[in-house]
């Protein structure tokens, strides 16, 4: 039974971590309407400029925390000037996706300035502990979460009674409205950021002295447990972050008592898909009202696409072709077939993010289930590729939207969240399901590509194959596009109660489109399972699944040709820039953000 | 950059570097020391970027280091070596691409990398149908060099590793052990290993928790250690996570003690860990303090260099170059003639091995030296064969 | 006179407040009966539940004899009952022509064959197929749309190709309603057709619903301005505050003391400018 106790007290002290992102992503999101996937980054900038301002200043921790939240504050303000002003007014998608490119910057940047070693962070905090149950809380535990509870206290009193938190809620509701009030909208977005960014900075700053540990790659898991807290909490609600955060700690806790230590995360993707399904409004949102009715409600930047005539596309699809013929350069066509890989990939994601609208950040989930069933059907089944891999492709088909379809019924930012989750416990469910996938040791002496009894492994004869099979997804794709089930699925994407009224059954149609798309991904999964003869959980790992994003945004979403340049591009101009690879991640992200702001509808224009 | 110039390349330059080959092998008599030359080329496979990017600097660390000393000494063959390093960010994708520019350069002599089995295993088969050797280092996943005769490794194996653990528990007078272990490939394969080594020493596993290589919060981990009521906590972790864990152990009051894998052992183990590294066991391949020459140079030589004290990743890479070095120089710069060298050589100094020598059955390396050793005053100590008063 | 759609005590509520209180509502076959009231009377919300947007608490809802309240809105659109919008959804990023032919979605058999189970596999691969049934139904359809975008004179049909979201305001409306019609439908909801519309734009509007009802379509139609409502309809129900304050024929609910307080005004609507005392009122 004391047991049950030291659980609870540290479900309590995790949860306590877990609120210091939350409040500020709720803050964000109250106001914005945004979830901030650079807050963790923030959070970061916050613990690395706290450690050179203990290391080259010394100061004590008081000062600290205030040079962190000034120097946060600011950080936050350049994110919302920078990255996020200018795309007021265009479509709904592009703010999420320049926080996901925000992030990739300032996580490099983080990297490159600071090394990616990890590094201790010294506390001159009093070193007594307060025994309960078997275990015990110390100085930092209280003050992280006396932060915690402070600032949510101070923020939900200034939301409620000053004139400017009065200012915030009124943007919130509606920008416009505002100001024609004369709220300055500008300067109230600032605020809020500035506000925000500065308590996920003192927030990095604590729980990297709380374990004396800091590196630039601790936003991504920071963010996404902050992201869960909050839509437990009620996305949007400050107080309700501190409850969710808890509850959520509480959560892993117990999730590890009963299970063991690698379920824990398993737990708390659980717990966000029951929530987003049972519970969207979190425990202190209020009851979802009617939706309003918007003129223009598409979450897709609009535009014509690019008239690419057919004998141009003809042209190119032969150029490919013949390539090996023209030079035999085994790096090229390794790039190109990685590319035509990725491109599959993305063009799964363009069918069901861009002609469906359904945003899904967790598509790369896809290609780890085709890959080990592929893998698992040929080295326990003695099943041959040309069998596995279609069949690779189905059974990643009817996965793949089983594990979706209780979500279908989230909207926008919900479907990104409940897709990212959907994605992460794929991963986490290869891990721990060890007597089905081997865990992370992985499968071993998977048979390569062989077609009708002959072995495929030549760069040339692999490079064809896969092209092949990207022609072939394409014109299929296309065809699909340009029949009246393509066009149901516009409808789907720009309007769902209008469709509904005009009877489009939404879990019909949303079902069909993961089928689809499933399929695809499937397949290259499959495929690149044999060429790697080994699979682990981390082979397709959930990078992959922003990256996609990039490359169909890049080409535009819809867009099937611009799916397969936008994979070429993404895939083949890092190999050409080899020299910067240190920058890589970094030029991703400001591709990204100067995609997003300038051209949102990518190269080759949404369809 | 074109890439037709690589077949028009090979047809030019070859007798070109045979003639300049020899030109420096003339000379080298009179230039005594310096290698001069076209240089011989290692490619190196490895995350310079991305979640593992630390490790690839450690290595760095220990390539230019051997590279110093290989070069002072006249290079090989007389020509000097050098290493292109390629940012895969430990990523399968872009370990196969890299492996085809690597086999499709007639300049690059052997692979090294790269830093995970789930990278370096991808694109074996590229590496085994070129004819390249692929030296993966620090690729301990057992099946990885069954990937083919081109596929070796020095990294030291685990087979051997853990026993020792197990050994060293035992010899501490434990008897009930509670493991935590990285959940990656190595890390999964290690405790397999362990816990069946431990029932030969007679040591009762009493608990066993594998965790993510994000995690940073063990609390509740803890607790379930602690009920199973150990008398020691073994870690089979790298130095980062290994701190975190072992920071936490101390901090919510559990006094048990810690025996942990050679793989933590780290100067940055210490820093991160602080205070709680006090008392901590670990059976280390590596130990600065250990008096065997090739140890006291590569140390000497190591902080003169850095400024800093070397740890594990330093030391492999240091020793890679130094046994990649030797080969190439008794057996050439040919592709197929380095793999057979590998199978032949004989007793390389190494800093890890004492002598390292090639079992071509594995193409592993057995025989790892370790010492025992234990944390007092935040410095690696040799351990003093006192067992610890039961908690 | 059948009775294509009838409402017994229906009702509605919204935490505490009700939006619809126990209404009683009728249209025959062929006719255009109006809805009017003040905003937030629950017309709209009637047009949902009707729809299927929204479930009533209390109540029946019977279209063509049978009852539809529990229905999904794609059901109740293949039965026949098309809708607008009160401030216009048309789909914006697709093409004036592909609205149009979304509105037929309900009617396609070829493309959409309905089997259990299989039918969605089916409407997919047919899709990827499209065997010749499937493109002659597709043409069919194409030429319907022109033919129900002619009705708009010239204000559509150039567009074809034109993203929606292109189209002025008016144009989109029209839209709209082109996409109702292409269902086909056996009774049309109207929410507000001619609002935002200038005198030239609703004239026109009301001369087309004019011509729909001439055809025999049966409306029911929300409208706030009262020329229009008044000389189209056959019947008008008035809503104050969820419930029905009077009914019958236009002239009749005009003339009503309770709808001239709730509603009218004391002016007489369209023949002269208001009164300062009337508007102080």
């Amino acid at each position: 039974m004391s047991s049950f106790i030291d659980y609870t007290v540290n479900g309590l002290v995790i949860g306590n971590i877990y609120a210091l992102l939350a409040v500020g992503l709720a803050l964000i999101f109250g106001v914005a309407n945004l979830i901030n996937f650079a807050h963790g980054s923030v959070y970061t900038i916050g613990a690395y400029i706290g450690w050179a301002a203990i290391t080259f200043l010394h100061t004590p921790l008081p000062v600290t925390m205030l040079i962190v939240f000034v120097a946060c504050a600011l950080v936050g303000m350049l994110i919302e000037r920078v990255g996020l002003r200018p795309l007021q007014g265009k479509a709904r998608i592009a703010p999420l996706l320049a926080t996901i490119g925000l992030s990739f910057v300032l996580d490099q940047v983080v990297q490159l300035v600071f090394s990616p070693d990890p590094r201790a962070v010294p506390s001159d905090l009093p070193d007594w502990r307060l025994t309960i149950g078997g275990g015990s809380i110390g100085a930092m535990d209280i003050l992280i979460a006396g932060v915690g509870i402070v600032s949510a206290a101070l923020l939900y009193v200034f939301l409620r009674f000053t004139k400017l938190g009065f200012a915030v809620r009124a943007t919130a509701q509606d920008r416009e409205a505002a100001q024609q009030m004369g709220v300055n909208v500008n300067a109230v977005n600032s605020a809020v950021f500035a506000i925000a960014s500065a308590l996920g900075g003192v927030g990095g700053l604590l729980v990297g002295m709380y374990y004396n540990h800091i590196d630039p790659a601790m936003s991504f898991q920071a963010t996404l447990k902050g992201v869960v807290a909050q839509v437990i909490g009620g996305v949007g609600n400050v107080p309700g972050a501190i409850f969710g955060s808890l509850l959520l700690g509480l959560v892993e806790s117990y999730g590890i008592a009963l299970f063991g230590t690698t379920y824990r995360n398993l737990f708390a993707f659980v717990l966000l898909i029951i929530f987003l399904l049972w519970l969207p409004n979190g425990l202190f949102g209020g009851r979802s009202t009617v939706h309003t009715e918007p003129l223009v409600g598409s979450f897709i930047a609009p535009s014509r696409p690019l008239r690419v005539p057919r004998w141009a596309i003809w042209a190119l699809a032969l150029i490919a072709f013949a390539l090996p013929l023209a030079t035999g350069a085994p790096y090229l066509l390794q790039t190109l077939t990685n590319a035509w890989l990725a491109a599959l990939l993305a063009l799964s994601l363009t069918l069901i993010s861009g002609t469906a609208g359904q945003i899904s950040f967790g598509q790369a989930a896809l290609l780890a289930i085709g890959g080990y069933a592929s893998a698992l059907l040929a080295v326990d089944l003695g099943a041959p590729p040309i069998v596995s891999i279609p069949a690779a492709g189905l059974i990643t088909s009817a996965l793949g939207t089983l594990l979706v379809f209780p979500a279908f019924r989230l909207r926008g930012h919900y479907i990104a969240i409940a897709t990212l989750a959907i994605g992460e416990i794929v991963s986490l469910v290869i891990l721990n399901w060890e007597s089905l996938t081997r865990g992370a040791m992985g499968i071993t002496g998977i048979p390569p590509l062989s077609l009708f009894g002959h072995e495929i492994y030549s760069a040339r004869a692999v490079y064809w194959l896969c092209l092949a099979v990207v022609v072939a997804m394409a014109l299929l794709q296309s065809r699909l596009l340009n029949s009246h089930f393509g066009r149901t699925l516009r409808a789907l994407r720009e309007d769902e109660i209008a469709a509904r009224s005009y009877g489009i059954g939404l879990d019909r149609y949303k079902a069909l489109a993961f089928a689809f798309c499933g399929f695809g991904a499937g397949v290259s999964g499959a495929i690149t399972a044999h060429l790697y003869s080994y699979l682990n959980d981390q082979t397709f790992n959930s990078q992959l699944s922003l990256l996609a994003l990039t490359m169909v945004i890049l080409g535009g979403m819809g867009n099937v040709l611009g799916a397969i340049v936008g994979a070429v591009a993404l895939v083949g101009l890092p190999e050409i820039f080899r020299v910067a690879a240190e920058y890589r991640i970094l030029i991703y992200g400001v591709a990204l953000l100067l995609l997003i702001r300038f051209r949102p509808q990518g190269l080759l224009g949404t369809v | 950059m074109s890439f037709n110039a690589g077949f028009q390349f090979n047809r030019l330059v070859r007798p070109a570097i045979l003639a300049i080959g020899l030109c420096a092998l003339g000379s080298s008599a009179a230039l005594a020391q310096a290698a001069s030359g076209e240089p011989v080329t290692i490619g190196v496979s490895g995350p310079l970027t991305g979640q593992n990017a630390q490790y690839g600097a450690q290595w760095k660390k220990g390539f230019d280091l051997a590279l110093e000393e290989v070069n002072a000494k006249g290079g090989v063959k007389g020509r000097p070596l050098q290493y292109v390093f390629e940012d895969s960010q430990a990523d399968p994708r872009q370990t196969v691409a890299i492996a085809q520019k690597f086999v499709s350069d007639p300049k690059i002599v052997v692979e090294l990398g790269d830093f995970s089995s789930t990278a370096s295993m991808a694109a074996s088969s590229i590496y085994q149908r070129a004819g390249l050797v692929q030296f993966g280092f620090t690729n301990s996943h057992p099946n990885f060099t069954k990937g083919g005769d081109f596929i070796w490794s020095n990294s030291v194996s685990q087979a051997d590793e853990q026993p020792r653990l197990a050994k060293y528990a035992a010899d501490l007078g434990f008897k009930r052990v509670a493991v935590l272990y990285l959940n990656t490939d190595w890390g999964r394969a290690s405790q397999n290993l362990f816990s069946e080594a431990a029932k030969g020493y007679g040591l009762d596993v009493v608990a066993s928790e594998g965790y993510q290589p994000d995690e940073k919060d063990f609390r509740s981990t803890l607790v379930r250690v602690r009920d199973a009521k150990p008398d020691a906590i073994v870690l089979i972790s790298y130095y980062a996570d290994g701190a975190l864990v072992t920071r936490q152990i101390r901090t919510v009051g559990l006094a048990t003690p810690i025996v942990a894998s050679g793989s933590i052992y780290s100067p940055k183990f210490i820093e991160l860990a602080g205070d709680a590294a006090n008392g901590v066991f670990t059976a280390s391949n590596f130990f600065p303090g250990d008096s065997r020459p090739e140890v006291k140079s590569f140390v000497d030589k190591f902080r003169a260099k850095y400024n800093e004290e070397p740890d594990d990743f330093n030391a492999v890479a240091y020793d890679t170059i130094i046994l990649l070095a030797a080969v190439i120089n008794q057996y050439g710069t040919d592709r197929t003639a380095i793999r057979d060298g590998l199978a032949q050589i004989k007793d390389v100094p190494s800093v890890i091995y004492g002598k390292a020598t090639f079992d071509p059955q594995t193409r592993r390396v057995a025989g790892a030296r370790a010492v025992y050793l234990v944390v007092k005053n935040g410095q690696f100590v040799l351990w003093d064969g006192k067992k610890p008063s039961a908690t | 006179m059948t009775r294509l759609l009838e409402i017994r005590g229906l009702s509605r509520r919204f935490g505490g407040v009700s939006a619809v209180k126990a209404l009683d509502l009728v249209v025959d076959k062929g006719e255009l009966v109006s809805l009017i009231g003040p905003n937030g009377a629950g017309k709209t919300t009637t047009f949902n539940m009707i729809s299927g947007l929204d479930r009533p608490d209390e109540g029946e809802i019977l279209f063509a004899a049978e009852p539809i309240q529990r229905l999904s809105p794609e059901a109740i659109a293949a039965r026949g009952l098309a809708r607008t919008f009160q401030h216009g959804r048309v789909f914006a990023n697709l093409s004036v022509e592909d609205n149009v032919l979304l509105g037929a979605h309900t009617r396609l058999r070829a493309v959409r064959p309905g089997w259990p189970l299989v039918g969605p596999l089916a409407e997919l691969a047919l899709a990827l197929v499209r065997p010749q049934a499937v493109k002659t139904e597709e043409e069919a359809l194409k030429a319907e749309a022109r033919e129900i975008l002619g009705l708009f004179g010239d204000r559509l049909t150039p567009r074809l190709d034109h993203a929606a979201y292109s189209l002025s305001y008016a144009n989109r409306r029209r839209l709209e309603i082109a996409r109702a019609l292409a269902l086909k439908p056996q009774m049309l909801l109207l929410d507000e057709p001619t609002a935002g519309m200038n005198p030239t734009e609703t004239a026109e509007m009301q001369a087309l619903i004019a011509t729909l009802k001439a055809q025999g379509v049966t409306i029911l139609l929300i409208e706030h301005k009262l020329e229009v409502v008044m000389q189209l309809s056959d019947r008008v129900y008035v809503l104050d505050d969820g419930a029905k304050i009077a009914e019958g024929p236009p002239e009749t609910v005009r003339n009503d003391p309770a709808v001239i307080e709730a509603y009218l005004g004391h002016s007489n609507v369209g023949a002269t400018t208001p009164s300062a005392e009337a508007v102080a009122t």
